[in-house]
């Protein structure tokens, strides 16, 4: 019996995507189940006989515990900073290095990307020091205009901009992406905007800022995962604790510290659940508002 | 169109497992530069059912890396004492035991001890292992007291009171093994700087303060002293109208690597912060006076280095930047005082003993490393003939840096703690006073069992990062808070 031409590409699409599909079901569909079955119990792994169900009191606890809301409002908070900046910033950095005129582009752009190459342990530790109250480089060079520097680190409001730097300076592959996306804009709608008499800021509006923006909503969707993710900066530089007065208790540092601090993997598993809804709800958001903002040529 | 809402639904469906699989990469930390998945440095070889080799003997696991243990000085000492062990005329082969080894990484150590513990895959022997950390897994050790009392671990020549230090909830969970008591580590070329007269080393001597006057060696002694050697960038001192506490350049007095417990106990006599009948939360009176003595010295003098200074002083190795003058530490302190590459080493120091506390006695917090056994061992015995040898193996505890428990071995570690300072310090320290303060351990250890071991641990190192930095707290205000906190974690999850 001969195959219509769709079900014969369907059969080879399915064929070529069963692996990856084999192994979603295997290592994140089953271990799902597995961590929504947790979720309903007591699990604790120095006990393994003593585990029970407890129904959905870790979802009940959830709502009642005080950690839980500070973790989210410490996530947001950061986020608030730190979306628009990096976003920014690698936007700014892309068209830099994009730039015709700038001599040794390449360069730049090796430069700017490299961070990202450094272990993101090692490059916390250098932050460290760098943003140092009495040691360190960004003090000394805001002293040397007779500013003095917060201490980054330890206060509970300045340790957020402390943290968007570290994030900043790894935007390489945000830059990477945005530089990409460019390089697609053809250059006779520059062209075409010039002989409209359309200035620099007027291109960058009505042309480059639209055409990036699938782009621009690539990199939000993935920065805003990350966000959600921030864990081993905060890690690194409280050893887990959270400091100062828990403004770095991120909400994937909670989860941890539930889980592999107190061994309740029960109740961090809740959390990992609440951690996936509150994911997927923006990303659905996200999404929803894409025709408003997004421009995807005629489809817009 | 009902075509076209399934395919979104598959759609969507897909999208979620996206979303899902990248919310499973963030519960990971990241790797760090060198990947190691699991953490263990040595593992042991598989064991068959019934805990036995493919051979028939009786397999003893040796889970090293709670504690200290996984150095390859230490790992070539350990090794070779399970060679020992298993050698043809070695004790674990007589008895038709096979002796192995199992060292992870301290940062991966307890999650795989309670992975294997999940999977009933649990090792038999723990330890080194600290008593804060015991406390993590304390009631899963099994009850020594009969081993003890026939001899089959050998106690001999161990002070009572360490022994005692492991009864916990009337088990006998552990036996010193090794043992650090705490003492005033000073830099003795920054008193010589400030004119000042070095602590006493006996306890009962008195401090000759600058105007020649004698008093006692107690707390407020201290916070007089530590304000003639903080040192501003401009050379002076904390004593004098212009000192500017914003650039210290040398500071007076530090706590290094302790917590609320450890300075509460050793400033303000012992306490604990639960109550006697084992469910209420406290903190006593001398304790509270304690914390302000310290948050006084942290934000009101500015003699000792708040968390800012901490992670500039040496990465948080204050006494070792040679910018601190005295620093109230442990025997295991001799690990880190001496200089790996490429540091600038602080040469000239001794140790005084511990000042008076606020409750009029002197009292100077002890750690000590036990080894333990799993409650989950189906060869106890063997387990317990296999421990003691370990224990008894003298290269072992010289290695791991720590006084041993046993009063006759403690001249040979001294012996040689001497030798590994030769090149740096040309005098002698003064180890007696290590070892007199064994004599003025806590009532109740600072790292003491608490309900809800970890979380209730957790709260009390909050206390601790607000301390080191927050300048506005109220103390009693805050104790309070977390007298209240901990209750909530006695009390439940």
């Amino acid at each position: 019996m001969m195959l219509t031409l769709a079900r014969r590409e369907s059969f080879w699409g399915f064929a070529f995507i069963a692996p990856w599909i084999l192994g979603a079901l295997v290592f994140t569909l089953l271990p799902m189940g597995a961590s929504f079955v947790i979720s309903l119990t007591n699990f604790d792994p120095r006990y393994p006989d003593a585990v029970q169900s407890v129904g959905f009191a870790n979802y009940q606890r959830m709502f009642s515990d005080p950690l839980v809301l500070q973790s989210l409002a410490v996530t947001v908070k950061f986020a608030a900073l730190m979306l628009p900046l990096t976003l920014g910033v690698s936007l700014g950095l892309a068209m830099l290095v994009n730039n015709p005129k700038l001599l040794g582009r390449n360069v730049f752009r090796t430069l700017f990307y490299m961070p990202t190459q450094i272990p993101i342990v090692a490059t916390t530790l250098i932050w460290q020091g760098v943003l140092n109250l009495h040691t360190g480089w960004v003090n000394y060079v805001l002293g040397a205009f007779g500013i003095a520097g917060p201490d980054w680190l330890n206060s509970t409001v300045w340790v957020y901009p402390g943290l968007s730097l570290i994030s900043v300076w790894g935007t390489g592959t945000m830059m990477l992406i945005a530089l990409a996306g460019l390089q697609s804009i053809p250059t006779e709608l520059y062209e075409a905007a010039r002989i409209d008499g359309a200035g620099k800021w007027a291109q960058f509006r009505n042309v480059t800022l639209p055409m990036v923006s699938p782009v621009f909503f690539y990199n939000l969707i993935i920065a805003l995962i990350g966000t959600f993710q921030y864990f081993t900066q905060a890690y690194v530089l409280t050893n887990g604790r959270g400091d100062p007065d828990n403004a770095t208790l991120f909400f994937n540092l909670n989860l941890y510290r539930e889980g592999w601090r107190y061994y309740d993997m029960g109740y961090a598993a809740t959390l990992a659940w609440l951690l996936f809804v509150i994911v997927l709800a923006l990303t659905v958001i996200l999404f929803r508002t894409r025709s408003r903002w997004v421009f995807e040529g005629a489809a817009r | 169109m009902q075509q076209n809402s399934s395919r979104r639904r598959i759609a969507l469906g897909l999208a979620a497992l996206l979303i899902a699989g990248a919310c499973t990469q963030a519960a990971a930390p990241a790797p760090s530069s060198t990947p190691r998945p699991t953490g263990a440095l040595v593992t042991a070889q598989p064991s068959s059912a019934g805990g036995l080799t493919s051979d028939g003997k009786i397999l003893v696991r040796w889970f090293v890396g709670l504690g200290t243990g996984g150095n390859p000085e230490q790992l070539g000492a350990e090794s070779a004492a399970v060679a020992k062990c298993n050698a043809a005329d070695g004790p674990c082969t007589k008895a038709g035991i096979k002796l192995a080894l199992e060292v992870y990484q301290n940062d991966a150590a307890y999650d795989t001890l309670a992975t294997q513990i999940a999977t009933r895959n649990a090792p038999d022997i723990i330890g080194p292992i600290g008593v804060r950390a015991l406390n993590g897994f304390g009631d899963q050790l099994l009850d020594l007291s009969k081993y003890v009392q026939a001899k089959t671990l050998d106690t001999t020549g161990i002070e009572k009171n360490l022994v005692d230090t492991y009864i916990v909830n009337g088990k006998q969970i552990g036996i010193p093994y090794a043992v650090y008591p705490s003492y005033m580590y000073y830099n003795k070329a920054l008193f010589k700087e400030a004119g000042l007269k070095e602590p006493p080393h006996k306890v009962g001597d008195k401090y000759t303060m600058p105007n020649g006057s004698q008093v006692d060696w107690n707390w407020d002694t201290v916070a007089q002293i530590a304000k003639i050697l903080t040192v501003d960038s401009k050379g002076n001192d904390a004593t004098k109208a212009g000192f500017d506490p914003k650039n210290i350049t040398q500071f007076g007095f530090d706590f290094q690597w302790t917590d609320p417990r450890g300075w509460a106990t050793v400033i303000g006599g012992s306490g604990s912060a639960v109550a006697a009948d084992g469910k209420t939360a406290q903190w006593p009176g001398n304790w509270k006076k304690a914390i302000q003595w310290y948050y006084d010295r942290l934000w009101k003098d500015h003699t000792a280095p708040t968390q800012d200074y901490i992670t500039a002083l040496a990465g948080g190795n204050t006494f070792q930047s040679g910018k601190v003058a005295m620093d109230f530490v442990h025997t295991w302190y001799t690990c880190c005082v001496y200089p790996g590459d490429n540091t600038s080493p602080v040469k000239d120091w001794d140790i005084a003993v511990a000042p008076i506390s606020l409750d009029g006695k002197v009292t100077a917090k002890l750690h000590a490393d036990t080894m333990g056994i799993l409650s989950s061992t189906v060869h106890a015995d063997a387990a317990v003939l296999a421990m003691n040898f370990i224990m008894t193996q003298p290269d072992i505890v010289v290695t791991y840096g720590a006084m041993p428990a046993k009063v006759a071995d403690r001249k040979a570690f001294f012996t040689a703690l001497d030798k590994k300072f030769q090149k740096l310090n040309p005098t002698k320290i003064d180890w007696q006073v290590a070892s007199s303060m064994l004599s003025y351990t806590e009532s109740i250890n600072h790292e003491a069992n608490m309900p809800n071991f970890l979380k209730s641990d957790a709260a009390i190192k909050t206390l601790q990062s607000d301390m080191l930095t927050n300048a506005t707290l109220n103390i009693d205000t805050r104790l309070g808070d977390l007298v209240k906190t901990l209750q909530g974690t006695f009390g439940g999850s």
